[in-house]
């Protein structure tokens, strides 16, 4: 736009004067538009501009500073308090349900997923396999006891430890290896195997009839041990006849008296 | 440098700092209610629309990006809430002359305000009898201190549609002015 000097001015000034036509309204309207001028160049105008920067509105009251601060108070108060009425409200439920919602699906769905098969084996068919495995177990500690290997006997009485019970097969044969068992070590680890059937008498009075049958002061001194800790008095007569015995070093004998002192 | 302070403020405010609201507020209740006021001459409708434009800030403090100027959109709402009375109420623009005298007369406030300056009474006149949009525009310029870029950003509009917008409004203006000095 390529307007002079001059020409603004007289456009300028017949708005001034009022006696702008339509005409040069549009072309100030232009120039202004095109920030050729501005509107403070406009002198009438600016006038009137100095005039309304005057006009000033009358003081707010103090109830509205009142209101205000109150308002604020308000906000403040309820901004602090956590409302569980809000909790409820429709807006804030509406994520908590579709969470909920997502989650019960992806519950159910895991749980279609992960539940037992129809193949697979029930409590009664567990327990039965269970029951199995305890008898094959139960056989093979029963053929290894009857192994020349000292370690394959051994190994026989170490089996009985994976038992959760062992059956009265079981500790009889457990029995008969402290009593009879050439190995020292198979008759100690027998003794060993014993120890959680103690409560049942049956045992405790086998233990009791075995001690005469011991020449090992190992195993003798263990079972003494044994006896003491079961306060199993009925095994004093048992002990006197180790104690009788030529046969016996003098510190076993010492021992065991110490253990019939304890028992009597 | 008001600007940063206010948009840093109205950030804070937005974190949940309340209690800078009232910074802002002691900044821009007279502005505010002198904008308000001029559009409407009632004393309490404008305190109560101030009220509201501190109301909306709190509720919709979450929509202040911090990006522009606080002062713009805070006067955007204004306008908002101006807009929305005067809908709600239909307010009648158009009186005549007559009634506006008769008004004039019996309103105390102004009659204490503008008795020693009769110039000013009648740009006061003047300005009631502008239509709303170009009071508006008018109010706006002289409360955003003819900051036409950042009322263009308000408006929706170029900074040099504003400026044509406050010709037109000024030119009406002092049309209305003649007149009534005429009567006068």
């Amino acid at each position: 736009m390529k307007i002079d000097e001059a020409y603004i001015q007289q456009l300028l000034d017949r708005v001034a004067a009022g006696v702008a036509t339509q005409g040069d309204h549009l072309e100030i309207e232009e120039l202004l538009d095109g920030g050729v001028i501005r509107p403070e160049d406009i002198e009438s105008h600016a006038r009137i501009e100095q005039q309304l920067l005057r006009l000033d509105a009358p003081e707010p009251s103090s109830s509205l500073d009142r209101q205000f601060y109150q308002m604020l108070s308000n906000n403040k108060s309820s901004k602090k308090a956590m409302r569980w009425s809000q909790f409820f409200q429709w807006p804030q439920l509406v994520p908590k349900f579709a969470i909920a919602s997502v989650m019960l699906l992806v519950g159910v769905g895991a749980g279609y997923f992960l539940r037992p098969s129809a193949d697979a084996p029930g409590d009664g068919e567990i327990a039965y396999l269970s029951r199995q495995v305890s008898d094959l177990q139960e056989m093979m500690m029963l053929s290894l006891l009857e192994k020349g290997s000292a370690t394959e006997r051994l190994k026989a009485v170490n089996l009985t430890q994976e038992m959760n019970e062992a059956s009265q097969k079981v500790t009889n044969a457990l029995i008969q290896t402290l009593s009879e068992d050439e190995n020292i070590n198979v008759r100690l680890a027998a003794l060993e195997a014993l120890k959680p059937y103690t409560t049942d008498s049956s045992v405790r009075e086998a233990l009791i009839r075995s001690i005469a049958k011991q020449e090992s002061p190992l195993v003798q001194i263990s079972l003494a041990e044994l006896m003491v800790a079961l306060q199993e008095r009925s095994a004093v007569k048992e002990f006197e006849k180790i104690v009788d015995s030529d046969r016996t070093p003098a510190e076993v004998k010492k021992k065991i008296r110490e253990t019939m002192e304890i028992l009597i | 440098m008001n600007s940063l302070g206010d948009n840093a403020l109205m950030i804070k405010v937005k974190d949940g700092d309340f209690d800078k609201l009232g910074t802002l507020f002691e900044r821009y209740k007279k502005p505010l209610f002198g904008f308000f006021y001029h559009m409407n001459k009632d004393v309490d409708l404008s305190e109560d629309l101030v009220q509201n434009v501190f109301f909306r800030i709190l509720k919709y403090r979450y929509l202040f990006r911090g990006e522009g100027d606080f002062r713009t959109w805070m006067f955007h709402i204004a306008r908002n809430v101006s807009h929305d009375h005067f809908r709600k109420i239909k307010w009648k623009g158009r009186e005549d002359l007559d009634q506006w005298q008769e008004r004039l007369s019996n309103n105390d406030n102004r009659q204490a305000e503008f008795q020693q300056d009769e110039e000013l009474e009648l740009l006061s006149m003047a300005m009631d009898r502008l239509p709303e949009d170009k009071r508006e525009i008018l109010l706006l310029s002289k409360y955003h201190e003819k900051k036409y870029r950042e009322i263009g950003a308000l408006l929706g509009c170029t900074e040099g549609a504003v400026k044509v917008k406050v010709f037109r409004a000024m030119q009406e203006l002092k049309d209305l002015y003649k007149q009534l000095e005429k009567h006068l």
